[in-house]
């Protein structure tokens, strides 16, 4: 502690002297600098050996000067290690070359509070904030993570700079206002210069500052740019572990089969001739599986080949995807009767302005336009499929596993393994994507099963891609039906818009996945309507309804949730619309969106960039647009399609986007064309249908997605607003799909309205 | 139940019976991860490795069919190239090419096979060889790194 009073002087002459103190800061900044200040209660561990001194919860800095960030987000291909990395590096203007990542460990510190604000309902979002904070939930999704770090991050890097500078001032007895950082190396204009490591130690010491203020953007040297990717070299030579690649010492492997149906329970359990082939170690029995463990995971794959699982029970289901159609059409149309059997559709409005049906009511024929759409089901199929690997032993639970909620999993283990969440380890190697998929415990709760049968051996289980592809928790089959009226003085020609959805909650039904006992009426889920309710464009009468059901089937968050089928439904009709009107597509939105100049711009610089109205090859293209905000960014694509022998063919993808500003613009446009290829494969061919109960579709010989050869040409603009920041990783695909049925009618005439999109 | 075979330029002996895979020989018995399973069908690509040169599924190719010959991992793949990374890693990294990485490994050993054969591909050559599976959508920055490896090994890398 020599250190600590050795330069508290010179500390407390700094902070005097730069002015920094908290009374005029606004509430969210002080807010951010609160959980940087509470990190003083948790210091990231450090590698005593290797000398490193940890300033706070988020950094750490070796004697040869390497920065270790600590992410407590997950990276699953959306560059989160490189990004957060970045807000550490700017404030301490690092040598790039010499900043790492680690997973961090779990702590209150790192919740993320942005993702429980978004999806809360606006009356409960500061609850909501609190909430999260007090449970330190870490996950990554709703393309929350730079959003979440923006603040904290920084600040806690700005609070380490101040404490090397402080050290050095002291150590070479020089104004703190006459140093500087480059590439690591401090530097005072006498031309004195050391590198940060040998004041890591002793700046380490010191109480962290009382304030710290990230630099202003007009400072900014890494935000804003394209450093290359951290996780880049180890992603293409192999090295990069992911959960299923982890190997601890004295591996078992299992494999695991679901009962042929998306709901029920597993009632015999059924060997060919009665034997159990004799790789099998254990079998494990859950509530509608049955899992394997062997030495192999081939071996234990083949034994499951041997076993029929008879499935039934209360909660077993037949239904099939035309039933499901057919009910949510007599639903739309007033029906009461829900999915399940015995129970109601649940009414609710979640947006009404003006009064739509008066207006509806009131038209002539010729002025109403109607239309139907609908989405089915469909699986994340991520590349790597779900597997978690397990140890228990000596009253520690390990437990390795690609996943998006690491706090989730540390609850999970506690309990099942009946031991205090300081005795679980949470490892989280790279994700092979995630897209939502790995919110989901089922493998985790399995695996968990499994390795309480093998005396402290860790065991690898490792879903088939077929049961992957058969017992996902799905993006939900929803349908529509809109009525406008045009004419009279409304906006644009357009007087009233009506539209009624029907669908499942995907918060009510990840919450009952996540625990049974979870149920009952849920608060509206904003998911539901999100990209429905909240549009941009200015009609006066404007109403929309939600008919929710309950599904037995297992939903959860698909890559951009209820965007993925709301921005489809609301674009397409806006399109029919403007035909209606024989307004031109684009030319009718911006007079929809004549106040609000932000998503004007935005459409203005898709169909620039696309030449819009550039003449296309030959009369079997055509050319659609579509525009979405989600996840607080806007995004406008313009996409160009071929029509040969009735089969679509992308050939240009042009993106505008808008998230703020643009911290990292190459992976910022990377994302674009991700969310917009997983859009595509969604848009032309994704589709999960039920057979009496069972899922028809089993790997990617059924379930297509595009390929090489089939992906369009990519183009992005970025549009720098300034804005607060917006997410990225989902915002690209939710206009892809509007914007190619769009360009389908365009060449063909035929208005397509239920994904995937077919001319056939 | 035993295989011989050269794996990565080094005689090796894996316990494994004939009909296990290559791919799971790999990773259960050599330790080798790289090499990665996806679909189990010869479908995704994930799990590509080169026998004797030939781009190969290795999910669906048993032990037994690699007696006696050269399997070469993604591991090894730029052993011989200075740094560690031959043209077509060097490409993927100047291009950013990988996101969540998992399915790289079997582009990486499919375009690689592709250039030795076609040292110029066209865009339509591109596709017609390769149909790999990647969920990320890295399509775009993948067509342009193939391109780019091509142009860096045609000047020595």
């Amino acid at each position: 502690m020599a250190a600590t009073k050795r330069f508290a002087k010179t500390r407390r002459a700094f902070l005097i002297g730069t002015g920094l103190v908290g009374g005029a800061l606004a509430v969210g900044a002080t807010l951010a600098w609160r959980r940087v200040a509470n990190a003083e209660t948790f210091i990231l561990p450090v590698d005593a050996a290797k000398g490193e001194a940890a300033f706070n919860a988020w950094l750490k800095i070796a004697p040869d000067s390497t920065i270790t960030v600590a992410v407590p987000r997950q990276d699953m291909g959306q560059g989160i290690y490189t990004m957060l990395a970045m807000y550490v590096a700017e404030e301490l203007d690092a040598d790039w070359s010499k900043v790492k990542v680690v997973q961090a460990p779990i702590s209150v510190i790192y919740g993320n509070t942005t993702l429980l604000a978004d999806g809360a309902p606006a009356p409960l979002k500061s609850v909501m904030v609190t909430v999260s904070k007090v449970l330190g939930l870490q996950t990554t999704g709703g393309s929350t993570s730079t959003r979440d770090g923006w603040m904290p991050m920084r600040m806690a890097a700005a609070s380490a700079r101040s404490m090397l500078l402080g050290v050095a001032a002291a150590k070479w007895n020089v104004p703190f206002s006459e140093l500087t950082i480059e590439k690591s190396v401090i530097r005072h204009k006498s031309g004195k210069s050391a590198p940060i490591g040998e004041f890591a130690k002793d700046a380490a010491l010191l109480p962290a500052p009382k304030f710290a203020t990230p630099k202003p953007q007009a400072d900014w040297k890494v935000l804003g740019t394209s450093p290359k990717r951290l996780d880049v070299p180890e992603k293409v030579n192999g090295a990069a572990q992911f959960g299923i690649d982890v190997r601890p010492e004295g591996l078992l492997y299992a494999a695991v089969k679901h009962i042929n149906m998306v709901s029920g329970t597993l009632q015999e359990v059924r060997w060919k001739n009665g034997v159990v082939p004799k790789d099998v170690l254990h079998q494990v029995r859950g509530s509608d599986w049955l899992a394997v463990i062997a030495t192999s995971s081939w071996s234990a794959q083949k034994a499951l080949e041997n076993v029929e699982l008879i499935g039934g029970g209360d909660n077993a289901t037949v239904l099939s995807s035309d039933v499901l159609t057919a009910r949510y059409n007599e639903i739309l149309d007033g029906g009461d009767r829900g999915v399940m059997p015995g129970s109601r559709p649940l009414r609710r409005e979640y947006a009404n302005r003006g009064d739509a049906p008066k207006l509806i009511a009131a038209a002539q024929k010729n002025q109403v336009v109607e239309a139907a759409y609908s989405v089915p089901l469909a699986a994340h199929a991520t590349m790597e499929p779900m597997n978690c690997t397990v140890r228990i032993a000596n009253g520690k639970v390990d437990v390795w596993c690609g996943n998006q909620a690491p706090t989730l999993l540390q609850w999970l283990a506690a309990s099942s393994a009946g031991v205090s969440s300081d005795n679980v380890t949470i490892h989280t190697p790279y994700l092979g994507g995630g897209f939502g998929r790995r919110v989901d415990l089922e493998v985790v709760r399995q695996a968990l099963a499994c390795a309480k049968r093998t005396n402290g051996k860790p065991v690898q289980l490792i879903w088939s891609r077929e049961q992957d592809m058969r017992h996902d928790a799905y993006r939900p089959a929803v349908s529509c039906k809109f009525t406008a009226v045009l004419g009279g003085n409304g906006t644009a020609g357009v007087s009233a818009w009506h539209h009624k959805l029907v669908g499942p909650s995907v918060m009510k039904a990840t919450a009952v996945r996540l625990n049974a006992a979870a149920g009952g009426d849920f608060p509206p889920d904003k998911t539901n309507c999100e990209g429905a309710a909240d549009l941009p464009y200015d009609f006066t009468n404007f109403k929309v309804d939600h008919a929710q059901v309950d599904l037995p089937v297992p939903l959860g968050f698909w890559r951009s949730v209820g965007h993925s089928f709301n921005a489809f439904f609301v674009e397409s009709f806006v399109d029919e619309l403007a035909f209606a009107l024989k307004k031109d597509p684009y030319l009718f939105r911006l007079e929809l969106l004549k106040n609000e100049p932000r998503f004007a711009k935005v459409l203005d610089a898709a169909a620039s960039a696309a030449q819009w109205s550039a003449p296309l090859p030959s009369k079997n293209w055509g050319r659609g647009i579509a525009i979405a905000e989600s996840f607080k960014s806007i995004v406008a694509q313009v996409v160009d399609v071929e029509i040969i022998n009735k089969k679509i063919h992308v050939r240009r993808v042009v993106s505008a986007v808008d998230c703020g500003t643009a911290l990292h613009p190459d992976n910022t446009k990377a994302q674009i064309s991700s969310g917009a290829i997983y859009g595509l494969s969604a848009a032309l061919n994704a589709k999960i249908t039920l057979k009496d109960g069972r899922v028809e579709q089993g790997n990617f010989n059924d379930y297509p997605m595009l390929n090489l050869a089939e992906c369009p040409q990519f183009e992005t603009v970025i549009v720098n607003s300034g804005e607060p920041l917006g997410g990225i990783g989902e915002v690209g695909l939710p206009p892809v799909a509007p914007a190619l049925a769009n360009a389908v009618f365009m060449a063909t005439g035929k208005r397509l309205r239920d994904l995937p999109l077919s001319l056939a | 139940m035993s295989v011989t075979f050269v794996l990565n330029d080094k005689s090796t002996t894996l316990n494994a019976p004939d009909d296990k895979p290559l791919l799971w020989a790999l990773r259960e018995d050599a330790n080798l991860v790289g090499t990665k399973y996806g679909c189990g069908i010869a479908v995704c690509g994930a799990c590509t490795v080169h026998v004797d040169g030939v781009p190969t599924r290795s999910c669906v190719t048993p032990c037994s069919a690699i007696a006696g010959k050269s399997v070469t991992t993604i591991e090894a793949i730029g052993s011989k190239s200075p740094g560690g990374f031959n043209a077509v890693q060097k490409a993927w990294i100047e291009h950013q090419v990988p996101q969540c990485g998992y399915c790289q490994s079997g582009f990486i050993m499919a375009a690689t096979a592709l250039l030795e054969k076609t040292p110029e591909p066209t865009d339509d050559e591109i596709n017609a060889a390769i149909t790999n599976l990647c969920r990320c959508g890295t399509y775009p920055a993948m067509r342009a790194a193939i391109k780019k490896a091509a142009q860096l090994k045609k000047a020595g890398a």
